[in-house]
């Protein structure tokens, strides 16, 4: 969501089709959750753009210059609403599998215990 | 089953009636029948009086989504909106209701089961993001533990509603300085801001048992919350070290 106090997702460009049936939910949703969704997040910069004869996709811009692109096609306009506050909710990284839930940069406060230390 | 459902609800609008002694709406005829009739001739004659579409209405799952919405309402607005959710269950199972209001009670009360409290939204004016100091705690948020400094990450399972959260203290610690709690630590709490809400990735859980034709395929991906400790309240960090005089 946010680095520090800065939201990471920059730019969401909302790309969709005026003919096709595959685009008829992000239709809908444009009507519908958009405008909602954009109140909501007035630090980032929503872009509608046609593309005809494609399938419908969410393209997440993020600082960290990476992009996510989810494929809606023939979805609800209620799941296309969860994915986009999923490419808000998240960060920019890489999805990987997790090393550990506890990342940290100072490990100890008192002192590492060795087997020599002798209170 | 069915039968003992309908049965109780029967004889409860039975006692509802006859305690009314006012002329019910119901048919003179259907009152006193009621008594002697078996269940069958009692779903029917319910059916048959009450109209088809108010079957919906004795149902009541588990998991209904609208139990909040629905207790204040009217009866007819109850039916329906028993209907839809009812629809709801079998369709639409895997998109969550993102709509739904949660009170402040509501909100509070479930933050606290886990051991969180909200504390609202981030501002941009607040500064919350200090320096490191040397001091940890041993922090329990869900049925996890974490010993956490200032400045770590966490990744738990996905918290609802919170932006600054407080965590419950189970131990403190600094350079000089340990409070131990029985089991927790009164007036002591750590600062957390949410970093992110994100999914894990996907694992395959794949089942075989060999020679006998069975193979499964399943992809799961865990939604987890990331949080960075900001703060860490009820011990003091820096101990003055005293002079040799």
């Amino acid at each position: 969501m946010a680095l520090r106090g800065t939201w990471q997702l920059q730019k969401l460009i909302v790309g969709f089709c005026d003919w096709g049936g595959s685009s008829r939910g992000i239709r809908a949703f444009m009507e519908s959750h958009l405008p909602a969704f954009k109140a909501s997040n007035p630090q980032l910069e929503v872009v509608t753009e046609l593309i005809r004869g494609q399938h419908p996709h969410l393209k997440g811009l993020y600082r960290n210059k990476n992009e996510r692109v989810i494929c809606v096609k023939n979805l609800t306009p209620e799941e296309i609403h969860l994915h986009a506050t999923r490419l808000r909710n998240a960060l920019g990284r890489k999805v990987v599998k997790l090393k550990t839930r506890h990342v940290t940069k100072h490990p100890s406060v008192q002192g590492t215990w060795s087997t020599a230390l002798k209170f | 089953m069915a039968h003992r459902r309908c049965l109780h609800v029967l004889s409860r609008h039975a006692a509802a009636l006859l305690s009314l002694k006012t002329p019910p709406t119901l048919p003179f005829s259907t009152s006193i029948s009621l008594k002697g009739l078996t269940p069958f001739q009692h779903r029917s004659l319910i059916s048959s009086t009450l109209g088809p579409t108010n079957w919906s209405h004795y149902r009541h799952f588990s998991s209904n989504k609208n139990d909040d919405e629905g207790e204040d309402v009217d009866e007819d607005e109850d039916e329906e909106t028993a209907d839809e959710s009812y629809e709801g269950e079998e369709i639409g199972d895997t998109v969550p209701d993102l709509g739904r209001e949660y009170t402040l009670e509501e909100k509070e009360a479930e933050a606290a089961e886990i051991g969180y409290k909200v504390l609202g939204p981030l501002r941009k004016s607040d500064r919350v993001f200090k320096k490191y100091e040397p001091a940890f705690a041993v922090v329990q948020i869900g049925s996890h533990q974490f010993k956490v400094s200032n400045g770590d990450s966490i990744f738990t399972e996905r918290l609802k509603f919170c932006e600054l959260i407080l965590n419950k203290v189970l131990l403190l610690g600094s350079q000089h300085q340990t409070i131990i709690g029985r089991p927790m630590v009164p007036d002591a709490a750590v600062h957390a801001v949410v970093e992110e809400h994100a999914l894990d990735a996907k694992v395959i859980i794949f089942k075989k048992k060999r020679r006998k034709n069975y193979r499964r395929t399943k992809g799961h991906r865990q939604e987890l919350t990331k949080l960075r400790i900001v703060d860490i309240q009820g011990i003091e960090k820096r101990v003055e070290v005293a002079t040799a005089a």
